[in-house]
């Protein structure tokens, strides 16, 4: 038998050592990993937390600014009122009349409200499409009042700004972020004739609605009174 | 001599290369037999130390107490019972005296053989 060949016995025992190490080795293996994962966890957490935190603070500085904003919006209309020269006085007028354009302060006066609200469940009607009051049918009748010369808009009591948007999100509407259920109320203030005009036109606007199978309300001649939107001031 | 030392090295590293995944329940019968393997392991060494090694009873001993442990494991999983605290102590109970028997024979080893050289010494001046 030459020198370094395997006995019985050896080969055994080298048979049990390559196991048990192998044993030791991946069960090492094991605990590491879950150790890793432990640790990676610890980090998330961390991190989420940090980020909230920033959240917070970033919410504060908005609160203060916000504040600091309105304080100044105060103080300027007290020194445009103390403007007494006429020169002047036409000068704050227009920029009266320029921020109710851009909704910035709250309007009163006469105008129409209209109201879209879904009509009634058909049951021949197999697409619900068919009946309920879209963001396009919002569209139309907003358009409509701007280009009758409505000075103020809002919808559901959100008062537009200049760069409102609206967008349709399953059965609601979203108006500057805010969600708004049918039915919806768009109020407008500005010239009567005008507005009821355009809205009663043959074929108009109002025309269109009921062909769509949408319950429109149209009061005219109401005072309507508007709150400012703060969100964009 | 070296051979098993090679052995365990191998295993050692074919344990920490392999990328197996193993399900989280059955990490339990895992730490069962490495506490199984390492008292098969020192129990052979005893066994070696004391001249009563036999190669039939180590493998016998190292494969049954394994799948031993963790068949009590299981069944006490399935029983209800914490079953496999028994085979964690028995096996931790027996690691420390095998380790404690090792000591003792490898300490009075060690007397004898400075014994041995004193005398040899002894008789060198003499």
């Amino acid at each position: 038998m030459k020198r370094f060949a395997f006995t019985r016995k050896q080969f055994v025992v080298l048979v049990v050592c390559i196991t048990a190490g192998f044993i030791i080795g991946y069960s090492y293996n094991l605990t590491k990993e879950e150790r890793m994962m432990t640790i990676a966890n610890l980090q998330d957490y961390e991190r989420e937390d940090n980020y909230r935190e920033q959240l917070i603070d970033q919410q504060e500085r908005n609160k203060q600014l916000t504040t600091e904003l309105h304080e100044m919006t105060v103080a300027i209309r007290d020194y445009e009122k103390k403007m007494v020269d006429a020169d002047y006085e036409k000068l704050v007028a227009q920029a009266d009349d320029l921020r109710l354009l851009l909704g910035s302060i709250s309007a009163k006066g006469k105008g129409v409200r209209v109201t879209l609200a879904d009509a009634d469940y058909n049951p021949a009607n197999v697409n619900p499409n068919a009946y309920i009051v879209h963001e396009s049918h919002v569209f139309t009748v907003i358009n409509e009042l701007k280009i009758a010369g409505a000075e103020a808009i809002a919808v559901n009591g959100q008062r537009l700004r200049t760069n409102s948007y609206i967008r349709c999100t399953g059965p609601v509407i979203v108006v500057d972020g805010k969600q708004f259920p049918a039915p919806f109320t768009i109020e407008a203030i500005g010239s009567n004739d005008s507005i009821n005009a355009s809205l009663n036109l043959r074929g108009g606007v109002l025309d269109q609605l009921l062909h769509d199978n949408i319950v429109v309300t149209v009061e005219e001649n109401r005072m309507i009174e508007m709150v400012a939107n703060k969100q964009g001031m | 001599m070296w051979l098993p030392l090679l052995g365990l090295l191998l295993g050692l590293g074919l344990g920490l290369l392999s990328d197996m995944q193993i399900p989280v329940i059955y990490q339990n019968y895992l730490s069962i037999a490495v506490l199984a393997a390492l008292d098969t392991l020192l129990g052979g060494i005893r066994a070696q130390l004391q001249e009563v090694y036999d190669d039939k009873v180590f493998v016998s001993g190292f494969f049954f107490n394994v799948l031993l442990a963790a068949g009590l494991a299981f069944l006490g999983v399935h029983l209800g019972v914490d079953l496999y605290l028994a085979a964690i102590f028995a096996f931790g109970v027996r690691l420390f005296q095998n380790i404690a028997v090792i000591r003792r024979i490898l300490l009075v080893r060690y007397d004898e053989r400075k014994k041995v050289r004193k005398t040899t010494n002894n008789h060198k001046i003499i």
